[in-house]
């Protein structure tokens, strides 16, 4: 049964409940005029909407009745006991043919007309003399002239008075009391002032015309079809109400008209079109206006989905149709007398949440029998007890299913918002939404209501663009919005995806510096995944202009606060050009949820299982062997190296304040347990004592006072009767670090962060030993892996040290030719990887990470060293990692002719290097700052236009040419069409050395083409350039 | 008949008699508005929640509900219970939380008459000034009496503490 009929099959059986009651009343206190109101209203409602869902029988007997009811009130009918008990006889003879229609879906067949004439007789016999505004029966047959319409209407046709009012009180019986319009009169009630509607020729012209299509659809061959079933007078009223709703924009009407328009299955769009004709012409031939007929055609086009989809549901079998009564609700096919409108009833909510308190208290007085009697041996208890448990285990089910509803209900108004939208910002816009009956708890229901909606009109302000933008880029005019709702392992997936313009890195680059969120330099470290994610930040707006629609700063941060409070979390993935996609966990219900249970210092902790990704026992450092995990740390910063990942970690016994690191790391000889987890984007691992099970647990609120304390979000009453706390990491990882700023929490994420020289800026270095005295470093961002590596696996091949490394051979490099390998025991090797060569550097001993300014002081001519520069207060050995991978890999380097001293002094030249490897970046910058230049490195050619744009300037570019996005050929054009950088000399680094590509280079504008991987090629080039420059200049 | 009398508070020297719990802190009797108690528990199970304010003693399960533990001796500034003593828990309600006081012991129940009642000496320790409604004058020692509400109106008021 489609919702609409459900609906209306609910709300009619309540009015005629309260009518009954009403009546009853009324017959004590004739003239208490609100009983009197109150009847004639709800009387009046089921006429009304009986009328609009096309059911003739019942809206005769509903019209008769008011009629009688109307004369009550007008004091022109003295109430008399005879004639209630009619009205109340015409009453159980509406709910007869409800009870009908629920059974079938169609009205009963049946004969009213004795009835009717009854109800009739008594209207008449205290009639008063005067004219009858109001239409009135006058043959027994209850034909009924329409004042409108200038005709008698046939049993369920509805006169347009009523039409109206049904319009006018949509929501229903309940609250419109005062907007409800008693009396239809023959001034028609004032129109919304819809011009269309209007320029139709108002409703006199909608009468006709529906009526001529309904009756020409029965001779339309082609659409004769997917009428039947239904009587020309259904028809009518259901075109009636459909041109009613749409010419006046009450599109949420038209939408559940359209549904009802077609009953039967294959009704496509070219029966669509066809429909459309046919309305054209009928329009036409009423003598509307040609622009009118036209725009009237095309508002019939905002109902085509809902016509056709509805066509489509027509599918399905029928039986499962009816049985889709509404959620919650179990079909009861075998009893239709049970399946009677008292089906559902309305609960207060309140009473809901009680009930779902009430079990959890029953849930936990459960476990705690059930602990108590686990460890007693007379099982006397234990089959009541399990009886018991199951029970509740049920009744537990059933509340919670209550409480559930279809996430449809959140998105109900979200078409029309996006119409709205549409028409206001001038784009066009479909929105799909997909897993609408994906079922959820009311209370995340009501919380993430808002943050959707916001998401949405986000979507449609500033990821769609323009229709002219998006055919320019090629895409359908349209734009398409899609959600997506679906079940992932006990939490709910929605999905906000758009086929916009993305989200500029480089629009937003502006802005955030602009606000101060981050420093130019910072930016240019970050990949444009982190520069999106700035979204989130408080006070961030993305708008560029603050628009009707969105842009008041109140934006995406304030939805990511509000998911996050009920313990979901948001995501985005966004690529310019292509659209944005976010995607929202959360939590099926907040009442009851899975913790797993920690221990620190003997006090145990819950922590929520949606934000635990894995559990890892960690061995203290003495005793782990090669593959295990153990605490490492980095000045004092305690890591966990996890899968080829650095993950911070906090101790839970020092963010609770139990005890202090020192004597954390003075009682580290037993195993520690570390709990992975994720608030937001940023991993971390939380340090327990001990880890018990998951249990289900009841979170309650903290009190009132105790809401301060950010590391809890609840409490709750374990299975034992004692109480925890439960732990909210969001607030562990704030206080544990309070610098983890969502900028440094993306850091975790995927990829490993690497910072950029811009300036001072600090610069994290691996300090060793390697043969001589005095340390060797190398940034730390060049690393991939610090491994210790067993001695015995260490072989020789071809006059090569190799090891067996990951299922793979690789070569082993001694750090510095008097570095003497280990007769036994493991070898510290720090891991090089750039693209598939991975290599090893054994070296003597690994000192320490430190933060430093990496500022080389004096280049060195030894190979495989940059030079020496001033670190942790010592002079250390920058290493080259190139001449070592050039060592380990002689394809690697295309030249390890290092006999050219680059390093002549050069008077801060400044040089923008363009690449998007991390490794090329971070391997060029000290080599070419050692050479006296002053270096500035972007990771994409839209970074590099980015600084263009802002009024940067350089001496020399050097880019790379493979890069995703921009090529370096396309951004070499893209620099000589600007007036500021047109005469920049351009170097152009590539590993496509073949002559076509260097051709293709210097036809881009390259005035350079070095190969990759050629340092001294490169620093030759450069010298070169500058002398060329300096030579014009 | 009292009870509005007495929750109130304001009209406490007005007429008859007002009943109070009292109870033993570190040596003195402190009474409390008998209407205000809920419930009187022995020493109970408590989960102490670190980095909470200091005279916050924990939460504790009160027949299936939350109830959070306040320690008068360091509301009031006395020191804390001897190791190995436990203490007693006087259950009272605030803004309709419930709230357990940890006390000593729990003394009697006095009908007091109201002529015996007297304001706050001004020269009282603030701290006391601060949750002491006045003080009843009884043969052997003074009783004050605890203004429950103003003794649980932290909110805003745990960062000093």
């Amino acid at each position: 049964m489609d919702d609409l009929l459900n609906e209306f099959l609910t709300e009619t059986g309540e009015s005629i409940d309260v009518v009954d009651v009403e009546l009853v009343k009324l017959e004590q206190d004739p003239n208490n005029k609100e009983v009197l109101d109150n009847i004639f209203r709800l009387v009046h409602t089921i006429k009304g909407t009986c009328g609009f869902l096309g059911l003739p029988r019942l809206e005769s007997v509903a019209h008769a009745s008011e009629n009688v009811l109307g004369k009550f009130r007008d004091g022109e009918l003295q109430v008399s006991e005879s004639s209630v008990t009619v009205i109340l006889e015409s009453l159980d003879r509406i709910k007869e043919i409800l009870a009908g229609l629920e059974a079938t879906e169609e009205e009963p067949d049946g004969d009213d007309s004795d009835l009717i004439s009854r109800l009739d007789a008594i209207a008449e016999g205290g009639g008063a003399p005067v004219q009858q505004p109001e239409p009135e029966p006058d043959t027994v047959d209850g034909e009924i002239i329409d004042p409108g319409l200038g005709r008698s209407l046939k049993p369920g046709e509805v006169s347009l008075e009523e039409l109206e009012a049904v319009f006018a009180n949509t929501p229903g019986p309940d609250g419109s009391a005062a907007t409800d319009e008693p009396t239809p009169s023959n001034s028609s009630s004032p129109n919304s002032g819809a011009s269309l509607f209007d320029r139709i020729g108002g409703e006199d012209t909608l009468a006709v015309a529906s009526h001529l299509i309904a009756q020409r659809v029965d001779t339309e061959a082609k659409l004769k079809k997917y009428f039947e079933g239904t009587n020309q007078d259904q028809r009518k009223g259901r075109f009636m109400g459909l041109m009613l709703a749409l010419f006046q924009d009450d599109l949420d009407s038209a939408d559940a008209v359209g549904r009802q328009l077609i009953t039967v299955a294959g009704f496509d769009e070219a029966q669509f079109d066809g429909l459309l004709e046919l309305i054209k012409s009928v329009l036409t031939e009423c003598q509307v206006k040609a622009e009118a007929v036209d725009e009237a055609v095309m508002t019939f086009e905002l109902v085509r989905d809902a016509v056709i989809n509805a066509s489509k549901a027509v599918t399905k079998p029928k039986a499962d149709a009816a049985g889709r009564a509404k959620p919650g609700e179990k079909q009861q096919t075998t009893a239709p007398e049970a399946r009677r409108t008292s089906q559902s009833i309305r609960v207060n909510v309140d009473l809901l949440e009680d009930l779902m308190n009430m079990v959890s208290e029953l849930v936990l007085t459960r476990n705690q029998l059930l602990q108590i009697t686990r460890n007693m041996d007379n099982s006397e208890l234990g089959v009541p007890l399990q009886r018991l448990s199951q029970c509740t285990t049920e009744l537990q089910e059933n509340v919670m299913k209550t409480r559930m509803q279809p996430i449809g209900n959140a998105w109900a108004k979200l078409p029309r918002i996006v119409r709205d939208l549409t028409v206001d910002l001038d784009k066009k816009i479909e929105l799909e939404m997909l897993g609408a009956d994906t079922e959820l708890d009311r209370q995340v229901l009501e919380l993430i209501k808002d943050p959707l909606t916001h998401m949405v009109r986000n979507s449609a302000d500033h990821g769609i663009e323009m229709p002219a933008e998006r055919i320019a880029a090629g895409k359908p005019e349209a734009g398409a919005i899609t959600l997506n709702a679906y079940h992932e392992g006990g939490h709910i997936i929605i999905q906000i995806k758009d086929d916009g313009r993305g989200i500029s890195a480089d629009k937003l680059s502006g802005k955030i510096i602009e606000k101060g969120l981050a420093t130019e330099g910072e930016l240019a470290g970050m990949s444009e995944a982190q520069i999106q994610k700035f979204i989130f930040h408080p006070g961030f707006s993305m708008a560029e202009k603050v628009t009707s629609v969105s842009g008041r700063g109140v934006g995406m941060d304030v939805v990511r606060t509000n998911i996050e409070k009920i313990g979901g979390t948001i995501d985005m993935v966004s690529t310019v050009g292509k659209g944005s996609s976010f995607s929202i966990k959360i939590p099926l219900t907040l009442a009851i949820v899975a913790g797993l249970i920690v221990k620190a210092q003997d006090e145990r902790y819950a922590i929520p299982q949606i934000s635990v990704l894995e559990l890892v026992r960690a061995t203290s450092a003495e005793k782990a062997g090669e593959n295990d995990h153990k605490i490492e740390l980095i000045n004092d910063t305690p890591v966990l190296r996890l899968r080829n990942r650095l993950l911070p970690l906090v101790f839970l016994n020092e963010v609770l304040g139990f005890c202090t690191r020192e004597e954390i790391e003075a009682r580290e000889n037993s195993d520690d347990f570390i709990v992975v987890s994720q608030v937001g984007a940023f991993t971390f691992g939380i340090v327990v004592d001990q880890v018990f099970d998951t249990e289900e647990i009841v979170v309650k609120p903290v009190a009132p006072i105790l809401k301060e304390l950010e590391f809890y979000s609840g409490n709750t009453i374990l299975g034992d009767g004692s109480v925890i706390m439960i732990l909210d990491p969001n607030g562990i990882a704030n206080k544990a670090n309070s610098s983890v700023s969502d900028a440094a929490a993306e850091e975790g994420s995927d990829e490993t962060r690497v910072r950029v020289a811009t300036g001072a800026e600090k610069e994290s270095m691996l300090v060793f030993v390697a043969g001589a005295d005095h340390p060797k470093a190398v940034p730390l961002s060049l690393v991939a892996r610090l491994e210790e590596i067993s001695v015995d696996s260490i072989e020789k091949s071809d006059g090569r040290l190799m090891v067996q490394y990951r299922g793979a051979l690789m070569p082993l490099v001694l750090a510095d030719p008097t570095v003497t390998l280990r007769e036994k025991g493991s070898q510290p090797v720090l891991v090089f990887t750039d693209r598939q060569f991975t290599m090893g550097l054994a070296v003597d001993e690994i000192l320490d990470i430190v933060e430093d300014e990496l500022d080389i002081k004096l280049a060195s001519e030894e190979n495989g060293v940059i030079g020496s520069a001033v670190i942790n207060g010592k002079a250390s050995e920058v290493i080259d990692v190139t001449y070592f991978l050039g060592k380990a890999f002689p394809e690697w380097l295309a030249s390890k002719d290092m006999s050219e001293d680059a390093s002549v002094s050069r008077s801060f030249e400044r040089l923008l290097v363009v690449d998007d490897s991390d490794f090329f970046r971070n391997m060029l910058r000290p080599i070419l700052s050692v050479a006296g230049y002053n270096v500035t490195a972007v990771n994409c050619a839209e970074a590099a236009l980015k600084l263009m744009e802002s009024g940067a300037m350089f001496d020399i570019i050097v880019s790379d040419i493979e890069m995703p996005d921009m090529s370096g050929f396309e951004f070499a054009r893209a620099v000589r069409e600007n007036e500021n950088w047109k005469d920049i000399k351009l170097v152009a680094l590539s590993a496509l050395s073949g002559e076509k590509d260097i051709n293709r280079g210097f036809d881009a504008g390259f005035d350079d083409y070095v190969a990759k991987f050629d340092k001294d090629t490169l620093l030759r080039s450069l010298s070169q350039q500058f002398k060329i420059q300096g030579d014009a200049a | 008949m009292n009870d509005i009398v007495v929750r109130e508070n304001t009209s406490i020297a007005t007429v008859g008699v007002q009943d109070f719990v009292t109870v033993h802190l570190d040596g003195q009797q402190v009474g409390i508005p008998v209407l205000a108690v809920h419930d009187v528990l022995n020493a109970q199970q408590i989960t102490v929640i670190p980095r909470a304010p200091d005279w916050v003693a924990g939460v504790l399960n009160l027949r299936g509900k939350i109830v959070t533990a306040i320690d008068l001796r360091r509301r009031l500034g006395l020191p804390p219970l001897e190791e190995g003593k436990s203490s007693m828990s006087v259950v009272v309600e605030h803004n309709e939380e419930p709230y357990s006081l940890q006390i000593d012991k729990v003394g009697e129940v006095l009908s007091l008459e109201d002529q015996l009642f007297e304001k706050n000496p001004v020269t009282l320790d603030p701290c006391w000034r601060e949750v002491s409604v006045g003080i009843y004058r009884l043969k052997e020692q003074l009783l004050p009496i605890l203004d429950v509400d103003r003794l649980l109106a932290f909110e805003g008021k745990s960062q000093a503490a």
